[in-house]
This record gives structure tokens, C-alpha cells and sequence, in this order.
């Protein structure tokens, strides 16, 4: 699931797009790549305009072991997207799933809507134009445990760790936010390939998986100084610097993905545990903090993103030679979320999350917060083991959970033929 | 870099010129005197001081970070501390007259004792934080609990507050009345010579009215009443009762009291429209019309913004050094 070069990826877009579209789009990029920038804004220009040009032809394949949008990089935009089930019987649900599969593979893939008579209603909305470019799409589902429940026979089939979210210390689920049968994440570079995503997506199950509850997000730029320097959250911290290396399997296997036996379903093999968390971050109240106290409730220097006393983002804090917290407190959050020690290595889990901003709240305080999304092997091991820890850090006063699920993210589909959940229905 | 200085140093000028570099407003006490700014000016200056520059008055700020000694917090605490007993002796007959509205199905009563009950318990606000499982008994909210509004420890305020706004039974509300009567007896005994911190207790002159906005006018720890208003109303009442034992050690220490002063005055007046143009009864939440909400939200977040400068006008410990990583290893 490695990214695609870039130059392939412009490669693409000639064939997809076609000589007008390439030719409008390489008039802004070709140009700043050829030269050498000379200030450090200018730098940040050849850089956007040449990710603009490569990311809107890229295509993530959708087919493979496991599902996309786990371990790809995380692309700019993004929709979490909860549908409850209406469908009266099992075929129906089946039909929808694997419906869901189909579109979302055509959409991943991009390509020229067809045309159909003039009188009929266009097969697509068309939002994009004639052509649905990629844009890095990636669409990945998963499944709640709410769908394994009485209605469709599925009992039994239930994936050993799936429960519903539980309320944990601070949280304050509203329900009309959380859980949920079936999520969908869409991911893209651009806002308007994921809004068409969404909008052709529920078309396609319309009728049987209906709109519980959404979240739109977004990543915080690149804004360096290096390409793997972590992006920010609305605190202004750097997040997801001790993210595990999706490029190592060996961890991703003992981390991510579910793995044969161990008393899960067989179908659940090379599938993951999503948790989703909606946490709303008291904006205001954390920019009326203090810079060291906040540093000190993060402990990370807030600018660089080193641990505090160091200078570089991706430095070992090294909690062994700081047992009483002179350095970092020990109820700061990354020692709690992350210890590093050995017993709580198989805790770790791999994050994915996104900024939000949902306009205000009914005080006239920003709605602004983390799309938080999480995948790991086993939630009772790895992330509720986390939060339960993080229940003592002083953060939970700037911060509310208010939404959210636990879901489990089947297998990917295996091949061009395969649909998202289908090893579901054969054991069932 | 060089525009970005220039902008900055521009933009002081500019300030001066409006006459808004501020003096430091008659400080004769003994303590240093940092000054207060607006958000711009204080967002101007530390540009302007990372550019090499200096600070609005055309000199660079000494740092405000001047510690108090512990013992100056002693008298405060002893007047909060029996504050708070006698806000407790208030409360019990408010809730007698609680018990005798459910008694006799008096809906209407039953809310507004309801209302004036739970106010009063809020305005203990300087010191709430230190009441532990007791406060989450008497004043705590359901969704931290396992089970929500069905947990068998869901109680007090705002188990009687679902109860009474979502047409329950008065009957069936007096045993959670009587539980709440007898944890603030508990209370009671405790309030008098409960654990207060200087850093805590000066960082709830801030924050009292950060809860009101966070949890209160947004509805999220009143979802049945709606009762913002009311409980921001306690909160400004709690936080004048703190700020009023600090006076003294805030005076002349910063400019900050002076323009906190002028913001609660302002939220006060507020308030005391608000309720004037509901007949003189506190409206819920949702019945604001959008410009007093407008008014409340924003002149509560100005006020907010002064006080935000208090607990740092008030450190007792310069903060320790951070001691430096040993040499770095790029982590795996």
C-alpha cells in the first residue's frame, strides 16, 4: 500500500484527465518545481503547487489484503460517516454492503461518468465534472456492533473484541452522535472529492443504510520543516509523533491487524478495530492558558514538538532517566498515552485522526476538535488500556468526548472481484 | 524577517498612538507590577520582542513572573472558607422549601426551589474543586458515569433536575431530595476545614466562569433545565467572592483586577437586563433571544479574557527549570 511515485502519478492524470486538464494543471506547477525558490514563502509555493498537480490524479488502490485508508498516509480532507441499518432482512443488507463496495472502488479509482439518455437523471451528481479524478480517495468501512445484534443473524459472526463504545472517565457521549451499524471513512486531498464521495455513497444504499450521524475533517497543512515533521491539532501541539511505522509489518501485524485464531471469527482475519472518538477541544479556554502550562500538560515543547528538555520533534523522551518527573510530569499526556516501556509496547495503537471545526456551540464558543480514529488489534488491550490511563492527566479539563464508536474494519476485499465484508455473509 | 520586525514596530507606533501603551496604573505596592494588555497589544509585543524590538511603552517588559509568598494566600482562604459555611447554612432551608413544593405537586415551585438551590450550591465556587466523590454526589453530571442516567450513583442536583423537567412523579423525586439534604449535611462538617492550594485557589478566580461558559450556557451539564443563565449568574457571584479575598494581594500588583473590575461590572449589567426583559425569573438557555445571547456570550468572553491573566499574577513558585535531555538518540 505504498503511496505511488509522483511522477507516475501525473503520468495518470494525462491519461485520465486528458491533454486540457493536465495542461492547465502542470501551468502551475511545472514552473516552481523547475526553479529554485528563493525565500522560504516561496518554498512553501512550489511545494503546494507541486502536491496540488500529483494529488488530484492519484489513485490509492482500493483492492488489496486489507483496506485502504489504515496505513495510507493521511490525505488533507476527510468525512466519518455512521448509517444505521434499515434493511428488513439479511439479503437486503448484503446487497447494500456489497453495493457500498462497488461504488466506493469506481469513485477510488476515478474515471468518465457514463452518459446516459438526456432524460434521465445523470448516474452520477456531477459535482466533480465529466471526470471523477481520484484525489487520493480512499473509502474504508466498518462495521458496528450494534449490526450483529438479533435483526440480521449475525450473532454469531460478532468479532470478539466489537462492543459498544463504553462511557469512559469525562466522557459525555451524545448518543445522537455515536455508535452506529455500519462507518464509512472517506478520505481525499481535496474537500469536494470527499463531499462526492459521501453524496454518491449514500445514494448507492439509500433506501437500507440510512445517515446517522457525520463529521467532516481536516489536516493541518505541511507546514514543515521537515516532510515528516507531525502535523498540528487544534491545541497548536504536534500530534501523532510516536505513531508506530506503517511501513513495518512485522508491527502493523502485531498492532493492527487481526491475526487468525486467538477466538475470532475466521472471517475477521487481516481486519481491524476502529475507535472513533468525536472530543471536542475547549479552544478558548486553552488559549487563555499559559504557554508553560500547557507545555507542561502536553510535555512537549509546543513549537518544535520535542519532549521537553529536547530540541528535535522525534527524540526519545527517555522517561528511564527522569523517574520523578522533573522533566516531563508524570501525568503528562504523552508519558501517559505512551510510556514506552516494555510491558506497554503491545499497548500502542495507530492514529489517524483529524482536526474539526463545526461552527459554534449554543455558549458562542468555537465547536472545535479532534476527529479522533484509532486502529488497533484488540481495543481492551491497547486502547482502552490508554484511556483508562488518561483519565488522570490535568487535560481533561480543556477537552469533552462527545461522540463516537467502536467499529470493526473488515479485511480488504483481496481482489477486483471481492466486496468489503463478503467473508460476513459466507460464514453466516 | 526584516518586513516582519518593521510590521511589528508599526504597529506599535500605531498603538502609542492611539495612547493605549498603558502606565502601570499607580503601583505602589511592594510586589512587581506587570502590566495587563489587550489581546493585540500583548500579540504586538511579543512580536515585537522576538524581532529584537521592544515592548509598547518603548521598553521591554520586566517578566510578571513575580512569586507571592504561600502565606499571603492564609487570610483569603480563612474568608472563603467560612463564606462557603455560610452559603451551606443558606442552602438547607432552600431545600426544605425544595421538599415542601414536591410534597405538595407543585411543579412550578418545585423548579424555581430547584433553581434556587442549585445557584446557591454554585456559588461556592472557589472551592468545589477540593469536594472529591461528594461533589460529583451533590452537583455531578450523568454522562461520566457507566450508565449514564440510569447509574445507581446518579444523584443530586441534576438527578432531581431530570425528574423535574421531564414531568416525573414529584413523589417519586422526594428520596433523591432527602439523599441530596444528607450530603450536604455531609458537607457541612467538611467545608470548614477543607485542603486549599494557592495555585489552585487563585486559578478558580478564572475558571468558575470558564465552567459556566463550557458546561452552563452551552446546556451540555443542564440538558433538562437549561439553566445557564442562573448558574453563570452564581458564577459571577462566586467569582467576585474570590477575587474579593484576593484584592488585596492583587492590588497594584496588576492592572489586571482594574480591568477585570470593569468587565464584571459589564457582565453583572448584563445579566440584570436579561432578567429584567423576562419578567425578573432567569430564562433557560434556549429562551434568549439572539441578540441577548449574543450579548451574554460575548461580554462573558471578554470577561473572560481579563480574568485569564489573574492566576498568573498570583504564582507563589517561580516555575523550576527544565532539566535538558541527555544526548539526543533519534527515538525508533
Amino acid at each position: 500500500m505504498s503511496p505511488l511515485d509522483r511522477r507516475q502519478f501525473v503520468t495518470r492524470s494525462a491519461a485520465l484527465l486528458g491533454a486540457g486538464g493536465v495542461g492547465a494543471l502542470s501551468a502551475g506547477g511545472a514552473p516552481a518545481a523547475a526553479s529554485a525558490p528563493a525565500s522560504p514563502v516561496e518554498a512553501l509555493e512550489a511545494r503546494a503547487d507541486a502536491a496540488a498537480v500529483a494529488n488530484l490524479a492519484a489513485a490509492v488502490p482500493f483492492d488489496g489484503p486489507h483496506q485502504a485508508g489504515i496505513l495510507t498516509p493521511r490525505q488533507a480532507q476527510a468525512t466519518v460517516l455512521a448509517l444505521d441499518s434499515i434493511a428488513p432482512d439479511q439479503l437486503t443488507l448484503r446487497e447494500a454492503l456489497q453495493q457500498l463496495t462497488l461504488r466506493a472502488r469506481e469513485l477510488a479509482q476515478g474515471g468518465a461518468n457514463p452518459l446516459l439518455e438526456i432524460d434521465d437523471p445523470p448516474a452520477d451528481s456531477g459535482i466533480l465534472g465529466p471526470v471523477n479524478a481520484p484525489d487520493g480517495l480512499t473509502v474504508t468501512i466498518g462495521l458496528g456492533s450494534s449490526l450483529f445484534d438479533d435483526r440480521y443473524g449475525l450473532a454469531r459472526q460478532r468479532p470478539r473484541q466489537l462492543i459498544t463504545m463504553p462511557n469512559f472517565a469525562h466522557d459525555a457521549l451524545d448518543p445522537t452522535r455515536s455508535h452506529g451499524d455500519v462507518l464509512v471513512q472517506v478520505c481525499a486531498h481535496q474537500r469536494d472529492t470527499v463531499v462526492h464521495t459521501v453524496r454518491e455513497l449514500v445514494r448507492t444504499v439509500r433506501g437500507t443504510l440510512q445517515q446517522r450521524w457525520a463529521l467532516d475533517g481536516f489536516q493541518s497543512a505541511d507546514r514543515g520543516p521537515s516532510a515528516r515533521s507531525s502535523r498540528r491539532n487544534l491545541f497548536a501541539f504536534r500530534d501523532g509523533t510516536a505513531n508506530p511505522d506503517v511501513t513495518d509489518a512485522a508491527l502493523m501485524k502485531q498492532l493492527v491487524w487481526v491475526g487468525s485464531g486467538g477466538g475470532e471469527p475466521a472471517w475477521t482475519a487481516g481486519g481491524t478495530y476502529l475507535v472513533a472518538r468525536a472530543i471536542r477541544m475547549h479552544v478558548e479556554f486553552w488559549d487563555r492558558v499559559g504557554l508553560q502550562e500547557q507545555q507542561t500538560m502536553i510535555g512537549r515543547a509546543r513549537d518544535s514538538g520535542a519532549p521537553l528538555g529536547g530540541t528535535e520533534e522525534f527524540e526519545d523522551p527517555r522517561y528511564d532517566l527522569d523517574p520523578t518527573g522533573r522533566r516531563i510530569a508524570l501525568d503528562a499526556h504523552i508519558r501517559l498515552a505512551n510510556p514506552r516501556t516494555t510491558a506497554t509496547a503491545e499497548q500502542r495503537i495507530l492514529r489517524r485522526g483529524y482536526n474539526y471545526h463545526r461552527g459554534f456551540d449554543q455558549a458562542g464558543a468555537l465547536d472545535q476538535g479532534l476527529m479522533f480514529m484509532a486502529f488497533n488489534q484488540d481495543p481492551a488491550r491497547q486502547f482502552a488500556t490508554i484511556q483508562d490511563r488518561l483519565a488522570a492527566e490535568p487535560m481533561v479539563d480543556y477537552i469533552t468526548p462527545v461522540g463516537g464508536g467502536y467499529f470493526f474494519v473488515p479485511p480488504g476485499t483481496g481482489g477486483p472481484n471481492g466486496w468489503i465484508g463478503s467473508g460476513l455473509f459466507a460464514s453466516a | 524577517m526584516a518586513a516582519a520586525a518593521l510590521a511589528a514596530v508599526l504597529g506599535i507606533v500605531a498603538l502609542a498612538a492611539l495612547g493605549v501603551g498603558g502606565g502601570s496604573g499607580g503601583a505602589t505596592h511592594s510586589f512587581a507590577a506587570p502590566r495587563k494588555l489587550t489581546p493585540l497589544q500583548a500579540y504586538s509585543e511579543q512580536s515585537a520582542i522576538r524581532a529584537g524590538a521592544a515592548g509598547v511603552d518603548g521598553a521591554r517588559p520586566a517578566p510578571d513572573l513575580v512569586p507571592l509568598p504561600a502565606s499571603a494566600f492564609n487570610r483569603p482562604f480563612a474568608v472563603s472558607r467560612s463564606y462557603d459555611a455560610r452559603q451551606l447554612a443558606v442552602l438547607v432551608p432552600e431545600l426544605a422549601t425544595l421538599r415542601a413544593a414536591l410534597k405538595r405537586d407543585d411543579r412550578a415551585a418545585a423548579e424555581a426551589a430547584w433553581q434556587t438551590a442549585w445557584a446557591r450550591y454554585l456559588r461556592l465556587g472557589g472551592v468545589y474543586g477540593e469536594f472529591g466523590a461528594l461533589d460529583q454526589q451533590i452537583d455531578g453530571t450523568p454522562g461520566v458515569l457507566p450508565g449514564g442516567t440510569h447509574d445507581p450513583s446518579f444523584s443530586g442536583f441534576h438527578r432531581l433536575e431530570m425528574g423535574l423537567w421531564t414531568g416525573a412523579p414529584l413523589a417519586s423525586l422526594l428520596g433523591w431530595e432527602a439523599r441530596l439534604s444528607v450530603d450536604v449535611y455531609r458537607l457541612r462538617r467538611f467545608v470548614g476545614h477543607v485542603p486549599l492550594d494557592p495555585l489552585d485557589y487563585s486559578a478558580r478566580a478564572h475558571e468558575i466562569l470558564e465552567d459556566a461558559q463550557r458546561d452552563l450556557l452551552s446546556g451540555t451539564a443542564v440538558p433538562w433545565s437549561g439553566a445557564g443563565v442562573v448558574g453563570t449568574a452564581a458564577g459571577l457571584d462566586a467569582t467576585e467572592e474570590v477575587l474579593g479575598t484576593l484584592r488585596g494581594l492583587l492590588d497594584g500588583r496588576e492592572d489586571a483586577i482594574e480591568v477585570v473590575d470593569t468587565w464584571l461590572v459589564r457582565l453583572r449589567a448584563t445579566l440584570d437586563s436579561i432578567r429584567r426583559a423576562h419578567g425578573g425569573v432567569w430564562p433557560a438557555n434556549a429562551r434568549l433571544t439572539q441578540l441577548q445571547a449574543e450579548q451574554l456570550d460575548g461580554t462573558l468572553g471578554g470577561a473572560l479574557e481579563a480574568l485569564e491573566a489573574i492566576p498568573g499574577a498570583l504564582e507563589t513558585t517561580l516555575p523550576p527549570p527544565i532539566p535538558p535531555l541527555p544526548a539526543p538518540r533519534p527515538s525508533t
